[in-house]
């Protein structure tokens, strides 16, 4: 969360310095969802990630000077500079990487979760997605298919009460949670901005999925603390609503948990371990060459197909 | 000449400009320079270009006046006497405007390309197209040349057809020799275990209502036509996971438990009697549905005598599950140097008291079966075959389906 | 050689690639038990099992994103639109998820997803539809459509084994009306043009079902003794541009033929590039034949004025001929 939360702030920092192209999302107040989520997944599985997701690249491996570089448009980024700010997975982590229309990527984790099934594999899928994209078509496509195949497939709805600039109430007149019973599936709602909370719904589902229970729906409710993208200064969003949320950041709420164990993490060493692997990472980043133009019609086709590799698992208890 | 061109350019007549002959020895000359640009105006006896020879470098008048219509020779070509060098349209003489080619005087690319390439004269080709329009076999008529006959395309039945190979051969048929030998085999390897280890047997009972309803209610890449036995291995591998001391070997002193679960499935082979114990290879990688798919394929081979020597050894736990006759207990003889063995019976319906949500005790008609487990007392004890059953009961009885 | 319609040949090709590789599976609507509409797949629930031959709900996106989900995950699904019009339902998963993904970030996406498309049968605007252009204007798209049974086959099992997303137009108008010989086994087909009947007086480009209504429009006979080249593209994307430019080169005479509708077809683009790099060798316009930009309609007169037929065919390379 803490490397999260880091990367995503220089990244802000290099944004409006000029050094971020394009736009830049951030999923500042809602670390716990993607964090949690993620370490409850074994290496084996697949996961795809969305824009306010980004603890679940680093805990699957993903190098933040690659991730800075990614920002920034360079050579070395996850997608060389094909595709911008957190539109990106790594492939050899387990990790597809999301497009704009969402929540495509719920059908795309239903389908590997269809191919673990048909091949007999005990792995699962995880997929994030937002309140927004609950009213798309995809979403029932998805819901309705992992419910009717009875596949290991995991949904994490991240409920951050606004879809841009429209708020919830807009958006759905029932809680797509509620809606998991009537496609015969899981339904569970867990605080989005608890890590621990999130780790452990997230590991009920992948036991339930791998030993063929089926799919869950697992809403995560959380706020979007930070502007849609860069440029949005969330003028529509009242301000105690906000106040009350920064009372439950979810970095804080882990730092107090850790302070009251019986041997009390040191959070300020930890903080400045990270910072130095940030700044780093930063530098690593500025120093890396920009794509050459000449490399621009380069890989649309592929030669051969390689599936996507296993990403780290460090602390499922599902490690390879 | 067709009436059409004629129609065009009434007046128009075309002079040419000859390689002169200036010497009587001199037989060809080479242009140096155009002074002039086709659809430049021309006045008679003005220089139109220089020429060389080897005897003499001269200029060359104009022979009328007109427009320039055509340089036939370019720069630096070498020709002979008498050769035309260049036309000139006369009749049009300062009227630039008359250069402009009438509309059906426009040449379509290919014409334009081809005439250019053999220096013919447009103006004077016959079109045979639409209003006298000049077309490419108008052209390549007046050079004589007809377009090559393609060649023929490749046959489009010349495919890159492979056969396909030819079935394998059937295996030979076990004679009884292979089969009294594999008898004897059998019988040391249970005689060795009984004499090796400290043999004991735990039961259990276990619910299976729920296996059973999710065997009925398989769904596509589900569990179709399976028996409950790749459920109960599933199930047993889950338990492994939390119970390592059971995924182990007992090889003399050596104890040595296994991360990785090589889980043996005890294989009858048929009416012929006999037993093998194939093993499926990382089992905690498998769903239920995956482990039929090995069980079914590991069996079918066995029967068929076509395992590889390597899918029978490694194994880290066995299970056993003699079939679908009705015994409901055994007490299995454990696969050294494992140190357990599972052993599923019959799953037969019994009266059974059960307790509702609200505490009430009744008869319900379930349809049970007893787990055994024979564990080697020198590596366990009873409490952990006990908790070992239990968890595999759990999560038989808790089975999502 | 067995002779076999252009159905059987689909049919075969599948066979033989769910045979030979156990990653490749089917999706679709009513495929198992029914056997398709078009019964492409009868009898193979009988023979690979409802896990591989797989009856999904009524959901194009699902069929699309779900194929791509598992595709990446080491799978060849091949997903069957009932019709080809459908696609649209699912062009989101095909054009944005499907194409980009190698691009974006190198992660191979081998899925094949069959339309049967076409009209000429009273389909109505909704059952008749040529969508290929959609897909050609759609980077990482492979697009092909074959006329002959040998090359629908070929070409299937080509495209299955592909890497990348392919779109297989199989027209419906040929399934059982064309018939010719098929080899037995596993063969691929390039993604390449081949040329359906040599001449040297004009050419017709044409794919799918046109080329079969170019060939029955060109004889010499109808055409005062000029011979006529035929090229079938075979692959829309790849598009075979020097096979096109080489019969363009030979004949100087382009006569560019689609069933789809005429702006942005397929055939645009093939106009496009002989103006562009056969320029040299042209010796009149390029000529289009195409539906006009209406969609098809249901009444047998109507369809029939709207869908290129051998008449209009004959008519613009008579034209052209003589210009």
């Amino acid at each position: 969360m803490l490397l999260m939360r880091g990367i995503e702030q220089r990244a802000m920092n290099l944004y409006r310095q000029g050094r971020v192209p394009g736009s830049f999302y951030d999923g500042f107040g809602q670390e716990a969802v993607s964090a949690g989520a993620t370490f409850a997944m074994a290496a084996e599985d697949r996961i795809c990630a969305l824009h306010r997701d980004l603890a679940a690249h680093v805990v699957r491996g993903t190098e933040p000077e690659r991730i800075l570089a990614q920002y920034m448009g360079r050579a070395t980024g996850i997608t060389r500079g094909r595709d911008g700010n957190v539109h990106f997975g790594d492939k050899e982590r387990g990790l597809v990487g999301m497009v704009s229309m969402l929540p495509d990527m719920m059908l795309v984790a239903t389908g590997m979760a269809m191919a673990f099934k048909l091949r007999g594999e005990a792995r699962a899928a995880l997929t994030f997605f937002g309140d927004g994209s609950t009213s798309r078509g995809d979403f029932h496509e998805a819901l309705n298919w992992a419910a009717v195949q009875r596949l290991p497939v995991i949904f994490v709805l991240e409920n951050n009460q606004y879809a841009y600039s429209t708020p919830t109430a807009l958006q759905f007149a029932v809680d797509p949670v509620e809606r998991a019973r009537s496609y015969g599936m899981t339904g569970e709602t867990v605080d989005g901005n608890d890590a621990e909370a999130m780790f452990e719904v997230t590991r009920a589902a992948r036991e339930r999925a791998v030993a063929g229970g089926g799919p869950t729906l697992i809403e995560a409710v959380t706020m979007r603390m930070h502007g849609h993208a860069a440029h949005d200064d969330m003028r529509y969003v009242p301000p105690e609503l906000l106040a009350a949320w920064r009372e439950r950041d979810p970095i804080d709420l882990q730092e107090r948990r850790l302070a009251a164990l019986a041997e009390p993490l040191d959070s300020a060493a930890l903080r400045a371990e990270v910072q130095a692997e940030i700044d780093a990472a930063t530098e690593l980043a500025l120093a890396a060459p920009m794509p050459d133009p000449a490399t621009a019609l380069d890989g649309l086709f592929a030669e051969e197909a390689v599936p996507l590799g296993d990403g780290r698992a460090p602390w499922s208890g599902f490690d390879a | 000449m067709t009436s059409s061109r004629t129609d065009a350019a009434p007046a128009a007549q075309l002079v040419d400009v000859a390689m002169p002959q200036m010497g009587v020895s001199v037989t060809e000359g080479t242009v140096v320079e155009w002074k002039l640009a086709i659809g430049d105006p021309v006045v008679a006896e003005e220089t139109i270009c220089e020429i060389t020879t080897d005897k003499i470098d001269t200029e060359l008048p104009a022979p009328a006046s007109g427009v320039l219509r055509e340089i036939v020779v370019q720069v630096g070509e070498t020709v002979e006497v008498g050769t035309v060098l260049a036309r000139i349209a006369t009749g049009e003489v300062g009227e630039t405007a008359a250069v402009e080619p009438a509309p059906n005087r426009r040449y379509s690319p290919v014409v334009s390309r081809i005439a250019a390439e053999h220096h013919i004269d447009l103006a004077r080709v016959i079109g045979t197209g639409r209003d006298g329009r000049v077309r490419k076999q108008d052209v390549l008529a007046v050079i004589g040349d007809t377009p090559a006959p393609a060649s023929d395309p490749p046959l489009h039945i010349e495919s890159p057809y492979i056969p396909e190979p030819a079935a394998a051969a059937p295996a030979p048929p076990d004679d009884g020799a292979t089969l009294s030998r594999m008898r004897r085999q059998i019988g040391a390897h249970m005689k060795r275990s009984l004499e090796t280890a400290a043999t004991c047997t735990t039961w259990m009972e276990v619910d299976m209502g729920r296996v059973e309803a999710a065997r009925k209610q398989a769904r596509i890449g589900d569990l179709i036509g399976i028996t409950a036995l790749p459920i109960v291995a599933r199930a047993t591998v889950e338990a492994l996971h939390d119970f390592p001391a059971m995924n182990a070997t007992l090889d003399g002193e050596r104890y040595e438990q296994h991360r990785r679960i090589h889980l043996g499935i005890a294989v009858s082979l048929g009416r012929e009697g006999g037993l093998i114990v194939p093993v499926v290879r990382d089992a905690q990688e498998l769903s239920a549905e995956g482990l039929a798919a090995r069980i079914r394929d590991l069996a079918q081979r066995a029967r068929a005598n076509r395992l590889q020597p390597d899918e029978v050894h490694g194994g880290t736990f066995t299970i056993t599950n003699p079939g679908q006759h009705g015994a409901i207990m055994a007490t299995p003889v454990i696969n050294q140097p494992q140190v357990a063995i599972l052993d599923l019976e019959a799953i037969v319906k019994r009266p059974i008291v059960v307790t509702d949500d609200d505490g009430n005790d009744m008869i319900s008609i379930r349809p049970q079966t007893i787990l055994g487990l024979s564990w080697d007392h020198r590596a366990l004890d009873g409490v952990q075959a006990a908790q070992f059953l239990a968890a595999i009961r759990r999560r038989l009885e808790r089975w999502e389906h | 050689m067995p002779e076999k319609t252009y159905l059987q040949a689909i049919s075969d090709g599948l066979r033989e690639e769910m045979r030979a590789d156990e990653r490749v599976f089917l999706m679709g609507e009513d495929i198992g038990a029914f056997g398709g509409a078009f019964k492409v797949t009868d009898g193979f629930l009988d023979e690979f099992g409802e896990t591989r031959v797989m009856d999904t709900p009524l959901a194009e996106s699902g069929i699309v994103g779900t194929a791509v989900g598992a595709a990446v995950v080491g799978m060849r699904p091949v997903c069957e639109m009932q019709f080809s019009d459908f696609v649209a339902c699912g062009f989101d998963q095909l054009v944005n998820v499907a194409g980009k993904m190698h691009y974006r970030q190198g992660l191979a996406v081998p899925i094949t997803v069959r339309l049967p498309s076409g009209g000429g049968f009273s389909g109505g605007p909704f059952h008749s539809q040529n969508p290929e252009a959609w897909f050609m204007h759609s980077p990482g798209i492979k697009v092909v459509a074959p006329s002959t049974p040998e090359d629908a086959k070929g070409l299937l099992i080509k495209g299955i084994r592909d890497p990348n997303p392919v779109v297989y137009l199989e027209h419906k108008n040929l399934y059982r009306r064309i018939k010719g010989e098929v080899p037995d086994g596993a063969y691929e087909t390039d993604f390449s043009a081949r040329v359906a009947r040599a001449g040297d007086d004009l050419v017709v480009i044409a794919y799918g079902a046109m080329v079969h209504t170019a060939l029955a429009a060109t004889t010499p006979e109808q055409l005062d003794g000029a011979t006529v080249e035929v090229l079938d593209l075979r692959s829309l994307v790849p598009l075979d541009e020097e096979a096109i430019l080489a019969s363009v080169r030979k004949c100087s005479k382009v006569v560019v033929l689609d069933e789809a509708n005429a702006t942005c077809a397929a055939g645009a683009q093939v106009a496009a590039l002989i103006a562009e790099r056969g320029f040299e060798d042209l010796d009149g316009p390029v000529v289009r034949v195409a539906a006009p930009d209406v969609p098809i309609p249901f009444s047998p007169p109507l369809e029939q004025a709207v869908l290129p037929g051998v008449d209009r065919v004959k008519e613009a390379c008579r034209d052209l001929l003589a210009y």
